[in-house]
């Protein structure tokens, strides 16, 4: 269980699940004062479900299949709880702060690349 | 308990979570800190923070002196248990039992010197984590209790899978700002939701980790009641020999506890003796377990006369026994490392939160209106609401408090920390229903803020070795604790806030969301009702200041 696969999975699963999050008519909303369109809806699904897979992939590759799972389900919690909070607290921090996961996420697997 | 599957549902899931939430969430929150059941212990003996600890080379000494002890104050005894010192408790932690039933005596010694330590006396995180399985009840009743509730708890989990209706669509909703029911209903779905594959698997891992006791007929069948067979032959544990009445000198322990250290590269937890001075003595050394999901302790069994190993239990369970040991590794979580557990202790409180949300919503949706009295069952409920989501932090933290505060030589003193927890739960119980239920709940919210905040003070005041007092030096354990009392203090002065700013909804709202049928499917075309039989929506708060 090492903290920087934690700290990659947990930046990947929230910004897949803050993309699936703006694929909902009320969180697009909340987030740019408009409703998605049909083709960001579905780009943003299938970019949310991409990155949940590629989070358990990283995880089970990383700690294998045992113990992958486990720690993707809790990276996957912890993230959901941090977007619901910023959601309902600070709405329009939610694409600055999807930016920055997904910045963090490239910064760490780059650092995994060459360390 | 009539209309379509989901309203039935919706009535199961009301009824089975309310019968139980208490209990629940006593169970959720002692269950969640015993997490960091080590580091409890350690933070309420402070005193351990001034003994370096042991190199391997030292232990077998440490086990001659233990049994030294053990022959001269517990000769007659059955079974010692001996637990090694190690990182966070570098003593020798002794239990024996004369007969079954009776109390078992318990020594902390030095384990370089083999004499009684000045310890203050305490439970430290055992309590709470025997409370969490047994409700500081006699073990088989607090064990039966809390293993109904559990089950009642998954019955309440999938029936409220099948009530919430909007799963997906409402995964990320959590609006703060909207009437109380609407926001408690939502913080009760988003806690329940967002963590539902760790509340379905602890709940279910939990009713399993005691299912031997729960359903013993089949064990009881096969092994004609020899559970101790039963174990040995699933590889759980070694074989174990009957005495056979005929005395003989025992082995010295060093050796065996040497032999063992060289066996397994685990750390070497406890070693046991059966029947010491008998022909058929047996040392038992039992190690924590390798690194892995699943709970298997590495043993080996030494005879106590000769010091020859018996028996060497290492894995190699077969499917239902290793089914079985990785339930109760997934729920214990001792694989976690600091992060994880993190994850796993934030998964708890939002259990906590999940019973404690919906236990206040069964009160939201039964508000009597302006010009009604609340009904008996509703001003139960509240009150023991308050009971047990303020009261059981209140006792908890006044535990903490009674650690550091009473005398380190006072009689009984690790039963004056329980009582102590006791007496401030029933006071927490019994005082909200003198005063006015709004009031109440902020007035007890203030007081687990007030007592967190006070069980950091006592600790930087009262420990010489806080690193505060010592420019930083020192154990973090002591910083970090203290900041999670801080961050608990916190929280529960913003729940004092937010219930003594809320505002009742004025009547020109009230009346633009009464026809409202339930906010649970506020947008659905079938009016269902959101837990069943629901009373008009919260008319008035129940201010009867």
């Amino acid at each position: 269980m090492t903290p920087t696969i934690l700290l990659l999975n947990l930046s990947l699963c929230f910004a897949a699940l803050t993309a699936l999050c703006l694929s909902l008519n009320r969180h697009h909303t909340e987030v740019f004062q408009s409703k998605p369109s049909a083709r960001r809806i579905l780009l943003l699904r299938v970019l949310g479900w991409t990155g949940i897979g590629l989070s358990l992939t990283v995880a089970g590759v990383a700690e294998g299949w045992n113990f992958g799972p486990v720690q993707w389900i809790g990276t996957l919690t912890g993230a959901a709880v941090a977007l619901v909070l910023l959601l309902s607290y600070r709405p329009r921090l939610i694409g600055q702060a999807c930016g920055a996961t997904i910045a963090l996420a490239v910064a760490v697997s780059a650092m995994l690349q060459f360390a | 308990m009539k209309g379509s599957f989901r309203q039935s549902m919706a009535w199961l899931h009301t009824w089975a979570g309310l019968v139980v939430g208490w209990v629940l969430f006593a169970v959720f929150v002692t269950g969640t800190a015993s997490y960091y059941r080590a580091d409890i212990s350690r933070w309420m003996r402070p005193e351990l923070t001034k003994v370096s600890p042991l190199t391997h080379a030292e232990l077998p000494a440490a086990a001659e002196r233990a049994v030294a002890y053990l022959e001269k104050h517990a000769s007659e005894a059955r079974t010692w248990f001996i637990g090694l010192p190690h990182g966070d408790e570098p003593v020798l932690d002794l239990f024996w039992r004369i007969r079954p039933g009776a109390p078992p005596g318990h020594v902390i010694l030095d384990a370089r010197t083999g004499a009684e330590m000045a310890l203050r006396k305490t439970m430290a995180g055992d309590f709470l984590y025997r409370f969490h399985f047994e409700l500081h009840l006699p073990p088989i009743w607090g064990r039966w209790i809390v293993g109904i509730c559990a089950m009642i708890m998954l019955v309440a989990l999938i029936s409220g899978i099948i009530t919430h209706k909007r799963i997906f669509s409402d995964f990320f909703t959590f609006r703060r700002d909207k009437a109380p029911r609407r926001s408690f209903l939502d913080a009760h779905n988003v806690t329940g939701v967002l963590a539902l594959p760790y509340h379905l698997m602890i709940t279910y891992t939990g009713i399993v980790t005691l299912s031997m006791m729960y359903m013993p007929w089949g064990v009881t069948t096969a092994y004609r009641g020899d559970s101790q067979a039963y174990f040995s032959e699933a590889g759980f544990v070694t074989k174990s020999r009957p005495v056979a009445n005929r005395p003989a000198p025992p082995a010295p322990i060093g050796p065996m506890v040497e032999r063992a250290l060289a066996t397994f590269p685990e750390r070497l937890g406890r070693v046991s003796i059966a029947h010491h001075g008998d022909a058929h003595a047996t040392v038992i050394a039992a190690f924590e377990e390798p690194h892995g999901l699943s709970h298997e302790h590495p043993q080996i069994a030494f005879d106590g006369v000769t010091g020859a190993v018996l028996e060497v239990v290492n894995g190699g369970l077969k499917p239902a026994a290793k089914t079985f040991s990785t339930m109760v590794g997934l729920h214990e979580a001792h694989f976690a490392g600091p992060t994880l557990r993190l994850l796993f202790f934030l998964c708890g409180v939002m259990g906590s939160a999940m019973v404690a949300t919906g236990l206040v919503l069964w009160t939201l949706a039964r508000l009597p209106k302006a010009n009604e009295r609340p009904f008996f069952g509703l001003r139960l409920v509240q009150a023991l609401n308050i009971a047990s989501v303020a009261g059981l932090p209140a006792a908890v933290a006044t535990y903490f408090l009674a650690n550091r505060l009473l005398p380190p030589d006072l009689a009984g003193r690790s039963d004056w920390e329980i009582r102590a927890f006791f007496a401030a739960w029933i006071a927490a119980a019994l005082i909200p229903l003198a005063r006015p239920h709004r009031r109440a709940w902020s007035e007890m919210l203030g007081l687990v803020a007030g007592l967190c905040l006070a069980v950091v003070l006592a600790d930087i005041a009262t420990v010489e070795t806080h690193p505060l007092r010592r420019l930083g030096a020192g154990e973090a354990l002591f910083l970090w604790f203290d900041g999670a009392l801080l961050a608990m203090a916190c929280l529960f002065a913003v729940a004092v806030r937010k219930v003594a700013r809320y505002q009742a909804p004025s009547r020109a709202e009230r009346s633009r969301e009464a026809p409202r049928p339930s906010a649970a499917v506020r947008s659905s075309e079938r009016p269902a009702p959101l837990h069943a039989a629901p009373p008009p929506l919260a008319a008035a708060e129940p201010e009867r200041a």
